[in-house]
């Protein structure tokens, strides 16, 4: 074929090329709507974040770091430094890792015995799991409300059951009361960091569980069982042979779960105590409320949001180092 | 304002519903006709039952009632109507701070004409907001956060300063977690020269000193006024701040809580009516406002919706009994004007002290 018979083929071919059909179309509208929907409000975020707050007013179109070196140093910066928001930024990060470490290490052992049962009752106990997951991060935060309440929940158990005069009279009480879990009269477990971790771990358990089922329904028993013939312990499988095999479901789903809980609000908002609120709720508090400041609660959600990207990265960076040992 | 936005947050499903039943009211073919902005939910609820068929009667005027989800959202919604030149309502309901903000925005609102609403003298001058334009405006209601406590655990104190005293409230208070939820007033009257002391930065920080003091005495720092509610039925907390109308209305379900004026009093706050820049229905307005500020409509709001009347309770027949259940005195009066000059200031320094850093 000749150049000329070659544009001649080509020019014949564009028109064939253009036609609109469903099939053409239909990537372009998906993508326009996830636009649409994802990414446009995504840069309105970032760029609000560059907006500058009028005192006693609203706050203006701008672009100023100003609410970028709030994060870091404070309002009142260079006269005086305050790390709150690094600290809330830090409470995130605690409340995320020890809770998802906590979800999937106790789902760990529950999924292994769901695995060796019978496939009815592996579906009854899925199905279970799975309809608990319908319950919103507020009934959950209600119930456990109520449970560790001082008239309906624990303290009250606690007081009936005499296990509260007991601690009194051994003197353990008035540990209690110095760690904050004991008011004059009664053991109090709100506002706490165990409870706010107690519950953002409930929160996520089922996921835990879900996420470790299929790799652990995989895993190969004959391994293990030639371990044993071999004279291992039961510990000795499970950190030999069980964990090294399910290592990376194991990491991801952890890596998962804490990006899920970064953002936990209302768990954090009640049983938190303001020193250790997370950086969730001071984005609430900042674009909500009187004060309006919806620059500063932006500038916040996107380096919370850079944090955790940051976060995922490594634990890609770890995974693949392990991986080429 | 944590007030209005408990209206809403608490019955934001009953303010749908308020919502989707002005849309279905058929417009009334009538001459003269108002719209009216309110709190979505009990509050609006309350007035379109109570208040205004009977200033409907009154003037022949229709109203027409539109929901607010609280005041300071309405404001920015207010905001972008007016830029975009056609606005939703023609009154609207603002907390004083918010229509101090819209009166330092400028162009949002309209001069009322005092002239035109007699009934206004009525009510104590501090009600009625003056800026150079002229009164831009005229309280409608108000309300007091007040001191509560357990009755069953500890005796009524006679002043806010006992509320720091660790051998009785130990772990035992539910303060609002608020920067602006008049606690700092408290302590300003308690401990301060009241107002007078957020004219300094440093009279700021010596209040907020004072305030760190009471920490440990705190178990609840509540953001939503329901978690004040449940602490206090569930025996968690035994004292703190909290709305006057609605711990009345619990201790006559008969729930452990007694509201307590000592003597310092409770920080009072209170909403205005305001009318939009674009409308045109200022003599209609007028009519509304005289006929709100009549004592017996103050009176039929405070037995209707638990709101606490801005005159006298001498000028109004309501019985002392009903008086005490929604206002009392002395009342300490929030230092708005601070707390909007020094906005980032003060919360800032306030949720340093709160997280300790």
């Amino acid at each position: 074929m000749t150049a000329v018979e070659r544009i001649a083929a080509d020019t014949a071919d564009r028109p064939a090329r253009e036609r609109l059909t469903p099939r053409r179309i239909l990537p372009w509208l998906l993508s326009a709507v996830i636009g649409v929907l994802c990414v446009v409000p995504f840069l309105l975020v970032i760029a609000i974040s560059f907006g500058r707050k009028i005192e006693g007013a609203a706050w203006v179109w701008d672009f100023t770091l100003e609410n970028y070196e709030r994060f870091f140093v404070g309002a009142l910066w260079p006269d005086e430094v305050t790390f709150l928001y690094l600290q809330q930024l830090g409470f995130s990060f605690w409340y995320a890792v020890v809770a998802s470490l906590l979800a999937v290490m106790t789902a760990l052992p529950f999924t292994l015995l769901l695995t060796g049962l019978s496939r009815r009752a592996q579906a009854a106990w899925l199905a279970f799991i799975l309809s608990s997951l319908s319950l919103s991060e507020v009934f959950i935060v209600m119930g456990w409300d109520i449970l560790l309440s001082n008239n309906s929940g624990l303290p009250a158990l606690f007081k009936s059951t005499g296990l509260t005069q007991w601690l009194k009279d051994v003197g353990w009480f008035q540990t209690l009361r110095d760690w904050g879990l004991a008011s004059p009269r009664n053991v109090k477990f709100k506002t706490s960091q165990f409870a706010t971790i107690l519950t953002m771990s409930y929160l996520v358990w089922p996921y835990a569980v879900i996420l470790l089922f299929p790799a652990l329904s995989r895993l190969d028993r004959s391994q293990s069982e030639a371990a044993r013939t071999m004279g291992a312990g039961g510990w000795t499988v499970a950190r030999t042979v069980i964990l090294p095999a399910i290592r990376l479901p194991l990491f991801g789903s952890t890596l998962l779960l804490f990006v899920f809980l970064l953002g936990t609000y209302v768990a954090v908002t009640v049983f938190a105590a303001p020193a250790q609120h997370t950086t969730a709720v001071a984005i609430y508090t900042n674009i909500r409320g009187a004060n309006l400041n919806a620059p500063f609660g932006a500038t916040q959600a996107v380096i919370l949001l850079i944090s955790a990207g940051v976060c995922l990265g490594l634990g890609h960076r770890l995974n693949r180092w392990a991986e080429a040992r | 304002m944590t007030k209005l936005n408990r209206r809403t947050l608490l019955k934001t499903g009953v303010a749908g519903f308020a919502a989707s039943s002005v849309l279905g009211t058929p417009l009334i073919a009538q001459t003269r006709s108002l719209k009216i902005g309110s709190y979505g939910g009990y509050f609006e609820d309350s007035f379109k039952e109570f208040v205004y068929p009977a200033f409907t009667d009154a003037t022949g005027i229709a109203v027409e009632s539109v929901t607010q989800p609280n005041s300071t959202d309405w404001l920015v919604t207010m905001q972008q109507a007016t830029a975009a030149g056609s606005v939703p309502a023609d009154l609207s309901l603002y907390a004083r701070d918010t229509l101090i903000k819209a009166s330092r925005i400028g162009g949002l609102l309209k001069p009322l004409n005092l002239s035109a609403m007699p009934a206004a003298g009525n009510l104590d001058p501090y009600f009625v907001f003056e800026s150079p334009e002229g009164a831009l405006g005229v309280g409608a209601m108000s309300w007091f956060t007040a001191m509560v406590i357990n009755p069953g655990e500890v005796e009524a104190p006679a002043s806010w300063a006992e509320f720091w005293d660790s051998s009785i409230y130990e772990a035992s208070l539910g303060l609002s977690r608020n920067y602006n939820s008049q606690f700092l007033d408290i302590v300003a009257a308690t401990f301060f020269d009241g107002e007078a002391t957020f004219k300094t930065d440093e009279g700021i920080l010596a209040l907020i000193e004072k305030a760190a003091e009471i920490k440990p005495n705190v178990a609840l720092w509540w953001s939503a006024e329901s978690q004040m509610e449940q602490s206090m039925k569930n025996g968690d907390v035994i004292g703190g701040q909290y709305y006057l109308d609605v711990a009345n209305l619990m201790a006559a379900d008969g729930f452990p809580i007694k509201p307590v004026f000592p003597k310092e009093g409770n920080p009072q706050d209170y909403g205005s009516w305001c009318l939009s820049s674009l409308s045109d229905k200022a003599d209609e307005a007028a009519e509304f406002i005289n006929f709100s500020s009549d004592p017996a409509t103050q009176a039929l709001m405070s037995r209707k919706i638990g709101t606490a009347p801005l005159l006298d309770q001498s000028k109004t027949d309501l019985t002392d009994e009903e008086f005490a259940f929604v206002s009392g005195t002395p009342s300490i009066r929030p230092a708005y004007e601070a707390y909007l000059d020094k906005e980032t200031f003060i919360k800032e320094s306030w949720d340093k002290m709160l997280a300790g850093a």
